[in-house]
């Protein structure tokens, strides 16, 4: 019986790693087409694929350069918009996930429904309405119109709800009233700390999410300097008649390295600290 | 608790109040740009500080061109200072953030409005301000007609152009002397002249090629030209007008489906680029050839020049082409320039739109390449290095037209078609283009004729599903239109 | 309930109150006015508009594309998510499996996510590229002879429908492995322990432990990938003609949203119509999936 369980767990492991490789296979591939067409020209892109990188990379950032396009600084807005964002959605979010999942009000279960309802609806089409709104309020062409609204990012709140319930320890929280901690206090020092994989994993989403939004930023900001770095990669779709795919790609791999990384560095707080044992038995 | 709900109430009431100033649907007079509704700050856009120095234009583009007339234009007037904001239109970023922005106190001054969507705007009545007090110059400088066609709805001119972007038939030169013997382009123009010798010379070319040579990359290289010589628009009287150069035109398609006379080479794909080249194969590898290409004036420079050397370098075409007018006068393309109704800053802005689409030195600078990016930093140090403009661009005035038309004899573009003037090819077409049938939904409609007539073509469905798929389109989105 | 218990319980407001101002600020208007403009005839091109009531709503039900919208939206998203969270649960069930003990698994995570990273514009324009006639594909499939001569593939239905499902699916699947394994690790390893130390097999241990526990996760994944399907745009837009084509096998609703608005006169009003109704299904939808999925025996603390 033994012998049969290794066996079983080796042969299992081959199989996995075989659907595993498949799979990665599947994933990349496009991706490496991708990459392949940053390093080549427009013409060779506009006849073609390639599946061997070319040697055309330098051109194309050279025409990146050429049109003016501040890449430090759109890479610098980018990174605070998608921070801010972040910090912003995650925090808030948790926080009234908290207050949704902890505390039984009056009211609660029609809020927990309405939360729910407001992440099914569709935003597109309020885009102009909001953007005339922002525009009385003042607040176009600036970031605010952007980080504000995530303050109220049902979607996350969703999120962080379904994640509290499946998590959230009622004796722990006894616990810390017992020894005299407020309520705002236990949030911050004891279930947040525990809450980081929920957390991580929701600011990894929002930091995506804004890094690689620029349809609504086009339309809140106008002035130059603000842009971020996939506006400014978008504005190279400008020439209509002669758009450099080249330099498109290679501003496109820019624009995803950045967040590859933050996801790598990040990643490992996604498995959870309760394997630390927190709960004392 | 009390104060909690209390001060909720409060802020609900004045969300609400906030939201009933801006319901676009609930307002009669369009919130003109100076108007501030009384409770919110202003940061008025347009506005430039009263007392300093300079009035500022705001400029909205899709693409960096006009960008280059801009800094032109503050190179002549010192006091002015034109902010150019580019907003690309690829996923419709640009008409929507025009769409939310016209209105509130963020509106531009001056707006560039592609072709496909131009006459919407120009057909609006809220949108574009009348700058009908520019004819006389236009005229003057001969604008032609179908640009001022275009920009002028019910008898008020609202957009003008510096281009003209008439569609010319550019034919490869070794394979005309092939299967015709000659490759004059006066000789081929008499081939070519009306469809049914178009048609006649496709099935030569098939014949004499054994089926290796296409005569178009694909029918929808050939459906501007036959949309474009219709004698009905598209919409009359709110109803839907279905011309019989439109039934010819899909006949067209099918037979030269049938017969094999296109390569099925969409534009803008692959194989399409392929046969500009002559690297264009078939899938199993056979080499195959397109006779010729239906492409406009800025298709010459930017479409037809790049890729008539294949990426490998192994193929190039260059020199190998011919211009003629083809077997219908067209158009396709171009960029307007309109001034935003409510505008505190309209006389600035017609000054700008006569400077760029009117005043002749401008045009002739232009034209002929004298905007190189050392002479537009002489004026501003501070735009990018790429910022110029090469020569070659067919402008909307006749009068510099024939100024120039000499100076390109020598030029890349004309060894590019054997030593033939492209401009001149271009000035032969333009006057006869016809732009009075163009209406804002023509390119919604067009567009949905698309997907019907390539399962029509691929044998998928009879001609009556055809129209019976494209009527049921048009339903949706034209829900006041009248379909029969 | 003691007096403190209810004092306490009234921190909830204070925790919900910055999400609710923002709300009213924000969020609140766009809402309000896109259900407005659903009962009016406005366009974007003309500043008139008119109250219509019901109108827009009744000529969406009469037409067909409606219909067309909603079957092609349900059908692509059912298509997509059922594999993708089948798949994304087998792979976080063996990373999460200590007696398998897979290594590398940030490694194979971060590679599946990836495509979740990418602009949509980008992956439809390349899978565009390689399904056009004279692309890379039809040279494959017809050199090595699985088809006699070069298809349109692009221009097949149902072909079309596959590869939006695909392309969803690859952009998707990484995410959802994310989220299973952020709820898979939070559950505690003790209580696998006990199970096990009480002779639980691993397929009791997951539907006895890990299921129940990962249900809220679960009803998260269904929710947002049906709200997410429900309003598909980018790519079924970006791959054809931004009309659904071929034959409108994917058209999705916000396609049609968008036609409305975007056509010339951009009939703002109708397509709100639409944004309203999608609305109304996805809640209504999302509403029985937390019906049938609720805990019987939830108890309040």
């Amino acid at each position: 019986m033994f012998n049969n369980y290794k066996l079983n767990t080796y042969v299992m492991r081959a199989l996995i790693y075989l659907i595993l490789a498949i799979l990665v296979i599947i994933t990349i591939t496009p991706i490496w087409l991708l990459i392949v067409n940053a390093t080549r020209s427009t013409v060779q892109i506009q006849q073609g694929i390639a599946i061997i990188p070319s040697t055309h990379a330098l051109e194309n950032y050279n025409i990146l350069l050429g049109r003016g396009l501040n890449l430090i600084q759109g890479f610098t807005n980018s990174l605070f918009l998608a921070v801010a964002s972040t910090l912003v959605t995650v925090y808030f979010s948790m926080l009234t996930a908290y207050g949704l999942v902890v505390y039984h009000f009056k009211g609660r279960v029609a809020f927990n429904n309405f939360i729910v309802v407001l992440v099914m609806i569709p935003t597109q089409l309020s885009i102009i309405g909001f953007y005339q709104y922002m525009s009385k309020l003042g607040l176009t062409d600036n970031y605010a119109a952007l980080i504000l609204p995530l303050i109220a990012n049902a979607s996350a709140v969703f999120f962080g709800r379904q994640y509290f319930e499946s998590m959230v320890m009622y004796d722990l929280i006894d616990a810390a009233r017992i020894d005299g901690a407020s309520e705002l206090g236990i949030f911050h020092k004891i279930m947040m700390p525990l809450a980081v994989p929920g957390a991580v994993t929701m600011g990894i989403f929002a930091f995506v999410s804004s890094w690689n939004n620029f349809f609504t930023p086009f339309i809140m900001i106008s002035s130059k300097e603000k842009y971020t770095l996939p506006m400014l990669v978008q504005t190279l779709r400008g020439d209509v008649y002669r758009t450099e795919y080249g330099s498109i790609y290679l501003g496109l791999a820019f624009t995803v390295v950045p967040i590859i990384i933050i996801y790598a560095i990040f990643s490992r707080y996604i498995v959870s600290g309760i394997a630390l044992g927190a709960v004392k038995e | 608790m009390k104060r909690l709900s209390y001060i909720l109430s409060v802020l609900v009431a004045l969300s609400m109040l906030l939201a009933a100033c801006g319901t676009p649907a609930v307002n009669e007079a369009p919130a003109a740009a100076t108007d501030a509704p009384a409770m919110t700050e202003v940061p008025a856009a347009t506005d430039a500080p009263a007392s300093t120095e300079k009035t500022v234009l705001n400029v909205w583009s899709f693409t960096n061109e006009i960008n280059t007339m801009t800094v032109a234009f503050e190179g002549k007037h010192p006091d002015v200072d034109v902010k150019y904001t580019l907003i690309p239109m690829t996923n419709g970023e640009y008409q929507t953030k025009l769409k939310a922005a016209l209105g509130t106190a963020d509106a531009p001054d001056v707006i560039a409005l592609e072709a496909a969507f131009v006459k919407e705007y120009v057909e609006s009545d809220d949108i574009l301000a009348d700058i009908s007090d520019l004819i006389p110059a236009a005229e003057a400088a001969k604008t032609y007609p179908s640009v001022l066609g275009v920009g002028t709805n019910n008898g008020v001119l609202k957009a003008l152009s510096y281009q003209a972007t008439p569609g010319a038939l550019f034919y490869r030169r070794s394979l005309a002397k092939e299967y015709f013997g000659t490759d004059d382009p006066a000789e081929i123009q008499a081939l070519l002249a009306d469809l049914d010798k178009f048609t006649a010379a496709a099935e030569v070319i098939k014949e004499k090629s054994g089926g290796n040579t296409y005569m178009v990359g694909s029918s929808g290289d050939f459906q501007n030209p036959f949309f474009s010589n219709r004698a009905q628009p598209w919409i009359v009287d709110e109803t839907l007008v279905v011309d019989p150069m439109v039934e010819k035109y899909i006949e067209t398609a099918k037979l030269f489906r049938d017969n094999g006379y296109e390569a099925q080479a969409s534009q803008w794909g692959e194989g399409w680029f392929a046969g500009m080249n002559d690297s264009l194969v078939d899938a199993e590898g056979a080499p195959k050839q397109v006779f010729s290409y239906f492409l406009p004036t800025w298709g010459l420079p930017y479409v037809l020049a790049p890729n008539a050397k294949s990426a490998d370098g192994a193929h190039d075409t260059s020199g190998d082409w011919g211009v003629i007018t083809g077997p219908l006068p067209y158009q396709w393309g171009g960029t307007w320039m309109g001034a935003v109704q409510g505008t505190p800053n309209l006389e600035l802005a017609k000054e700008f739109i006569t400077f760029a689409t009117i005043d002749e030195e401008n045009l002739t600078n232009w034209a002929t390449g004298v905007y190189t990016n050392e002479f537009l930093k002489a004026i501003d140090p501070s735009i990018p290095d790429d910022q110029k403009q090469a020569a070659g661009d067919f402008v909307s005035s006749q009068v510099v037209v024939e100024k120039i038309t000499a100076s390109f004899d020598d030029s890349d573009l004309s060894k590019f078609l054997g030593g033939q003037n492209s401009y001149g090819g271009f000035a032969a077409a333009a006057p006869s283009v016809n732009s009075e049938l163009m209406t804002g939904s023509d390119d919604a409609i067009q567009r949905a004729l698309n997907d019907p007539i390539a399962q029509y073509l691929n044998g998928e469905g009879t001609i009556d599903d055809l129209w019976a798929t494209w009527k049921d389109a048009l339903r949706v989105e034209f829900p006041d239109l009248t379909i029969n | 309930m003691n007096l403190a218990n209810l004092k306490r319980n009234y921190y909830g407001y204070l925790f919900l109150a910055p999400f609710v101002i923002a709300f009213l600020i924000f969020g609140l208007y766009p809402i309000y006015n896109t259900v407005a403009l659903s009962f009016t005839d406005t366009t974007i091109m003309s500043k008139t508009s008119h109250f219509v009531g019901f109108k827009n709503f009744e000529r969406l039900f009469a037409d067909d594309i409606f219909m067309t919208a909603v079957k092609n939206t349900w059908l692509i998203w059912i298509l997509n998510f059922i594999p993708q969270l089948g798949i994304a649960m087998l792979l976080s069930i063996w990373f999460t499996n200590s007696r398998l003990n897979i290594k590398g698994v940030g490694i194979w995570r971060t590679i599946f996510y990836l495509p979740n990273l990418l602009v949509p514009a980008a992956v439809a324009a390349l899978f565009f590229s390689l399904f056009s006639y004279y692309g890379p594909v039809n040279q494959f499939v017809v050199r090595a002879g699985f088809i006699p001569e070069a298809l349109q593939f692009l221009q097949d239905a149902t072909i079309v429908r596959v590869l939006v499902v695909f392309i969803q699916w690859w952009m998707w699947f990484g995410q959802t492995i994310i989220i299973l394994m952020a709820g898979m690790t939070s559950i505690p390893i003790p209580l696998y322990e006990a199970a096990m130390v009480d002779g639980a097999t691993s397929s009791q241990m997951f539907n006895r432990i890990t299921l129940p526990l990962l249900k809220p996760i679960l009803i998260y994944v269904f929710v947002t990938s049906l709200v997410g399907g429900m309003q598909m745009f980018d790519i079924p837009y970006l791959l054809t003609d931004g009309r659904g084509s071929p034959r409108s096998s994917i058209l999705t609703n916000n396609i049609l949203m968008y036609l409305k608005f975007s056509s010339s006169k951009g009939h703002i009003g109708a397509a709100s119509s639409v944004g309203v109704l999608i609305f109304v299904m996805t809640s209504l939808c999302a509403l029985a999936i937390f019906y049938f999925l609720r805990d019987r025996d939830q108890q309040s603390q």
